[in-house]
């Protein structure tokens, strides 16, 4: 908020009398914020683990493309995951198909592991009072361990679109792509939309992140939370797969998670595009307000 | 402590907010239209002149009928088409719907990851299914070019309910509502038979264009819609022209089908089909109306698929197909009695012939 406020306004805020504790906070809040933030994202991205997930992530897309390239008669129409048998045609689908393969496991898994491990993982590792020796940090600390996570998410679906971009181009022909409703579109569009769903994809993920967060709140014991994380992405899965629960089904987190097809029409359907939207929004609100309250009353000892 | 507490205030009133939120968005919305008598409604109907249009449509059945899960078995032919047939009229379908004057028209049945299209621009139709890769070309004979093709949009359902308006039926109107963020009258037929399993048609005609934008179909007795279609959004602007313009995708296999001029599905009327299927007899009238088909006119593969045998239940004098809005009466000699009756009307058409 205060990070986009003119100039004028900060110089008052910097002029107001010391010791006013709103003064002093918003000079402070967004050199700090982002300097966490920075730090954060470093902590993240210099783990050999998050990149382990990654290219666990990477290997799904080049496994599909190297199985497909193999075998002679290619696959059917209809059978296997939806898309496959349009791979030989078209290397963009690649992407696609590894998308709609790692949403029910992999993509949660590797979610699971870096929300799961925020709060917990900092807990456990006994840095987590270094971290809020800053006054009224603790806030601010929740809101970057979670825009941290957010910013996983999107590398993880992207990392799938480019892994399969590549090898799609490496080893199939690159074509006009056939939509659902049997259109074609060129290249440029069919890379807008690919770009596209992963964009829903991630924010398929918002959701789960911040029931993560939430979970990791809760313990000292990182891998804990990571299990019950994904625990939780497995359940809502399994839940809404079974007809007799139909009137859960819209509460689900896991309900819009394979609607991106909503976007391979043409004309292309914002709908599931905004519900999705709308009850990752309601998750994160609901989980957020949750890890506020445990975060900010527990006593933190580690 | 009390501070402590007030942390916790977000977590308790978020659940509060998206509840109320829910409530308020589920509560039946308070319209306030123009007074207007049935007769101006169906005249309202009558003028409506909506001829292009896009939007989504939803379909909802509770006819009573088993949901089957609609995986291939391998079984044979006759009972995948039954099963398919049975899957389109059970559970809940949504399309999107692109109509561009009575020549140009899209019917989009969307699944998650799949779609059907049904494309039709003149006298060129192509139907397209995203699963199985597979397009169908047909050229309609000249003389049909003229009949509007979508055949079940809300529009088309509403005026067959409407031209079934006589003294048999008693028109009136529901407060006002809301059907796809438009205002629309509540138009309710009832029939004024016993004998009929058809308890309510409510149709929502659009107050500004006329153009009916949901029709239900409630089962005596029930309060849930039967059968229901509405629009969920609609657009009363023209689409854009290219998507009538259909091209198959390199990929998929192109199926050219040539239409016999007699038999056009859309274009069937009551003499067409007694032209085209085995002479039947027709007993009762209007809501209690019973069609009776003679003896082997159903196909005896399908009358001993396991199918069959789990949907239908032995009733005196035959077996029993039945659900909330239809009951079909297979008799022990052959012969099919259908209807939107109760069971004891069909028993006695079969025992008065």
């Amino acid at each position: 908020m205060s990070s986009a406020e003119p100039g004028p306004a900060r110089a008052i805020g910097e002029r107001a009398p010391l010791g006013s504790p709103s003064g002093e906070g918003e000079s402070r809040h967004p050199s700090l914020g982002i300097s966490l933030l920075v730090s954060e994202l470093s902590v993240i991205y210099r783990r050999p683990r998050t990149w382990a997930l990654l290219a666990a992530l990477a290997a799904v897309p080049i496994l599909i493309a190297v199985a497909v390239r193999l075998t002679d008669d290619g696959p059917q129409p209809g059978r296997g995951p939806p898309f496959l048998d349009s791979i030989t045609n078209n290397g963009l689908f690649v992407g696609f198909t590894a998308l709609v393969v790692c949403i029910p496991l992999f993509l949660p898994l590797t979610v699971g592991v870096v929300a799961g491990d925020t709060i917990a993982g900092e807990a456990g590792h006994g840095t987590l009072r270094y971290l809020l020796i800053v006054p009224a940090g603790r806030v601010r600390l929740l809101l970057v361990k979670y825009v941290g996570a957010a910013i996983f998410c999107l590398s993880a679906t992207l990392t799938i679109v480019l892994a399969g971009t590549v090898i799609g181009f490496a080893l199939f022909p690159l074509g006009d792509v056939t939509l659902l409703s049997g259109d074609t579109i060129g290249p440029g569009e069919s890379t807008l939309r690919l770009l596209l769903v992963a964009g829903y994809v991630t924010v398929s993920l918002l959701g789960l992140s911040a029931v993560g967060l939430f979970i990791s709140t809760l313990t000292d014991v990182p891998v804990g939370a990571m299990a019950a994380t994904i625990v939780i992405a497995v359940a809502s899965q399994v839940v809404g797969a079974l007809p007799q629960l139909a009137w859960l089904h819209p509460w689900l987190l896991s309900n819009h998670w394979l609607g991106f097809g909503d976007l391979l029409r043409q004309p292309i359907s914002w709908d599931s595009f905004g519900a999705n939207a709308l009850l990752q929004l309601g998750y994160i609100a609901l989980f957020g307000a949750l890890a506020y309250g445990r975060f900010t009353t527990k006593d933190v000892l580690s | 402590m009390v501070r402590s507490s007030l942390r916790w205030m977000p977590a308790v009133l978020v659940p509060l907010v998206i509840g109320t939120g829910v409530v308020v968005a589920g509560a039946s919305p308070v319209v306030t239209l123009e007074e207007k008598t049935p007769e101006q409604v169906l005249a309202l109907v009558a003028a409506s002149d909506v001829r292009s249009f896009s939007g989504t449509i939803q379909q909802t059945s509770r006819l009573g009928l088993p949901e089957f899960p609609s995986t291939d078995s391998g079984s044979d032919s006759t009972t995948d088409s039954v099963a398919s047939a049975l899957e389109l009229i059970t559970g809940a379908h949504e399309a999107r719907v692109f109509v561009d004057g009575p020549q140009r028209a899209r019917v989009q049945i969307t699944e998650n990851l799949a779609e059907r299209d049904v494309i039709r621009s003149g006298s060129e139709v192509w139907t397209y299914d995203s699963e199985a890769k597979e397009a169908t070309h047909l050229t309609l004979p000249d003389k049909t070019a003229a009949h509007d093709s979508p055949a079940w949009t809300p529009g088309e359902i509403a005026a067959r309910a409407l031209a079934a308006v006589t003294p048999s039926t008693e028109v009136s109107l529901d407060p006002a509502s809301r059907v796809a963020g438009r205002s629309t009258y509540e138009l309710v037929l009832t029939p004024r038979t016993e004998d009929t399993l058809v308890g309510s048609v409510t149709i929502a005609v659009d107050s500004e264009s006329g153009m009916p934008l949901a029709a239900s179909v409630h089962a005596r007795g029930e309060s849930a819609p039967a059968f229901r279609v509405a629009f969920t959004a609609i657009d009363l602007a023209a689409p854009a022209a290219r998507l009538f313009a259909f091209t198959p995708p390199a990929e998929a296999t192109v199926k050219e089908e040539s239409v016999p001029d007699a038999a056009l599905p859309g274009t069937l009327d009551a003499r067409d089909l007694r032209s085209a299927v085995p002479p039947f007899g027709v007993s009762g009238s209007d809501w209690s109306t019973v069609v009776e088909l003679p003896s082997g006119s159903a196909p005896p593969e399908l009358l001993a698929s396991p199918l069959f045998a789990s949907l239908a239940t032995p009733v005196d004098g035959g077996k029993l197909l039945g659900s909330a809005l239809l009951n079909v009466l297979v008799t022990d000699d052959g012969r099919v009695f259908a209807g939107a009756v109760p069971l004891n009307v069909l028993q006695d058409a079969a025992a008065n012939r």
